[in-house]
């Protein structure tokens, strides 16, 4: 799939850009601090409806405007949609194919795309949160029930810590109502688990290759999925429910006492093993990067085996940080097929076909014009 | 400019109605002001009435000009099945199906901690009151279908549970009479979770 078309109305530092894309390399061009990122973000935003920078919506809107439009059309096999996301101060509102959609879940889904950005090459290293947002993105995109599933089980998880404080300061006794808090929780737990699990092993069967071929063969990247639960890919959900109700069991004094739900999907995380090691502890700068893009390219070869369609990659300054060799390695997996918008601040010094045949764009003050 | 008193205090009146705004409020305050003099205090008159003469009924907890309110005074109907519900108009709701003869009890909300609503909170206690009535026996738990709704009839099922009572959950799913292409991806699925043999 590609986006054909891009309007952004009193978005970041843009009162209004009107731009067109092709579907190959679009490199967008330009000095810091003039809008590069933004364009990027943007695209993200409409596919995502919510930023990969912030969490804060109104961070979005243009300086003293009461709201923010992004528009856009997506180009797909044997359909070409319009979308459109406005953001004010209220809240969000998504449109795809002009109609009105009522659940952001249901709206996530009609473009997929696919970020690079150098905080991504933390992903190994950077904390456990990092490492979930990255599969909750990946399988949400896919699925929109395991979005669904999400949502419920943070609201739960809300409840259920609410419900946790207020028998830790002893304002109720009544344990009743807890239990039917952990049992709603272990509901959306297991199915969420489930999907991780599901999801991580088809994307370890799309990582193994290409981690091998950018490491010339010599290292194999394994996957691990690390709960705070023992359970495991291949357990049954109902035997994956029991593990969780005796851990809850266990755990429960603890979790008054805390006043916090101390174990979940919220609190797992991902571990990496290259040549059996754990990355994260011991592999090298360069182990780490290359496991960081070797995921990101599973990512996107996943997101075509699901949907039947290359996902839109957005490659935000991640170039610079890559040697020429996973660089060269990253464009030819690319060329052709994927459209791929590329920020930089200059092409020199990347010597590539890829990046020859790319449309340019330069970016001035919140102002986006084509290059010949 | 400024509005005269009064009429600014009607447009006041108007804002405190859900989903009503300052425009919709401004349009209904003039439109009053070309009604006739009967029709508004007939209006008016309806208004404090409702308020007034309504109360909730000491069993059910339903919104009632008499007490005990006209369902649970219904002697034809079965007093052996309750119908838990949050709402007074879900009360309504399920009286239009027309197929139900059992008795309702009204909640008045759900349980949310969040918002500092706990089970004392709503009409729970009232209800286990109600079932140590021996006539009682099957409670059908109808609270609305979200996170809220379904913790409060896991809570009340809990506790009915050592009585011997009956307790069932109202089934979710495909609406009837809807085309399965038109219904969103996730009420399919717990329409798929809650399939059947036939």
């Amino acid at each position: 799939m590609h986006i054909e078309k891009l309007h952004l109305t009193n978005y970041r530092n843009y009162a209004d850009l009107d731009v067109s894309f092709e579907n190959k390399v679009n490199l967008i061009l330009g000095e810091n601090a003039q809008g590069k990122t933004n364009v990027m973000e943007s695209i993200f935003v409409l596919a995502m409806a919510k930023s990969h920078r912030t969490s804060n919506d109104k961070d979005l809107i243009r300086w003293d405007e009461e709201y923010a439009k992004i528009d856009g059309r997506v180009k797909k096999r044997n359909s070409s949609i319009p979308l459109e996301l406005i953001i004010s101060k209220k809240g969000k509102k998504a449109r795809a194919n002009h109609i009105e959609q009522q659940k952001l879940s249901q709206y996530v889904g009609n473009m997929n795309v696919v970020m690079f950005a150098p905080e991504d090459l933390h992903l190994v290293k950077g904390s456990p949160q990092v490492r979930r947002r990255f599969i909750d993105m990946e399988i949400g995109q896919v699925s929109p029930v395991y979005l669904h599933d999400m949502s419920q089980y943070q609201k739960i998880l809300q409840q259920r810590n609410h419900y946790l404080k207020l028998l830790q300061i002893k304002k109720t006794s009544d344990t009743a109502m807890l239990d039917v808090l952990t049992e709603q929780l272990i509901e959306y737990a297991v199915k969420i688990v489930g999907k991780r699990f599901h999801y991580l092993s088809l994307l370890q069967e799309w990582a193994e290759p290409i981690h091998s071929g950018i490491s010339r063969g010599l290292e194999t990247l394994k996957i691990e999925y690390i709960s705070s639960v023992n359970v495991s890919e291949s357990m049954e959900l109902s035997k994956m429910k029991s593990e969780f109700e005796e851990k809850f069991d266990k755990i429960n004094h603890r979790e008054k006492e805390r006043g916090v739900t101390l174990i979940g999907p919220h609190r797992d995380d991902l571990v990496f093993h290259v040549n059996g090691r754990d990355v994260q502890t011991f592999g090298s700068q360069g182990q780490q990067r290359t496991t960081a893009l070797s995921l990101k390219l599973a990512e996107i070869e996943l997101i075509h085996s699901e949907i039947g369609e290359y996902p839109i990659l957005l490659l935000d300054d991640v170039l610079s940080e890559l040697d020429d060799y996973r660089q060269s390695h990253l464009l030819n997996t690319i060329q052709g097929k994927v459209q791929t918008f590329v920020t930089t601040t200059s092409v020199e010094g990347i010597d590539h076909q890829t990046l020859k045949e790319a449309s340019a764009y330069y970016v001035k003050q919140g102002n986006l014009d084509r290059v010949e | 400019m400024h509005y005269p008193e009064p009429i600014s205090k009607l447009i006041d009146s108007f804002m405190k109605l859900p989903g009503i705004g300052p425009k919709t409020a401004a349009r209904l305050a003039f439109f009053v002001l070309n009604m006739k003099e009967d029709t508004v205090l007939d209006f008016a008159k309806a208004l404090v009435n409702a308020k007034r003469n309504l109360s909730y009924c000491s069993v059910c907890g339903h919104i009632t000009d008499q007490d005990p309110c006209y369902i649970c005074d219904d002697q034809r109907r079965d007093r052996s099945i309750v119908c838990v519900v949050q709402d007074p108009k879900d009360v309504i709701a399920m009286e239009k199906m027309k197929e139900y003869t059992g008795l309702y009890h009204v909640l008045h909300g759900s349980i949310s901690p969040m918002d500092g609503i706990g089970p004392e909170d709503i009409n729970i206690p009232d209800l286990l009151k109600r079932l140590q009535d021996e006539t009682i026996k099957e409670v059908i738990l109808a609270t609305n279908p979200n996170i809220e709704g379904e913790a409060t009839a896991m809570y009340i099922s809990r506790l009915l549970k050592p009585s011997g009572i009956i307790v069932t959950r109202i089934a979710h799913g495909l609406p009837v009479g809807g085309d399965l292409e038109y219904a969103d991806e996730v009420t399919l699925s717990k329409a798929m979770e809650g399939r059947r043999e036939v």
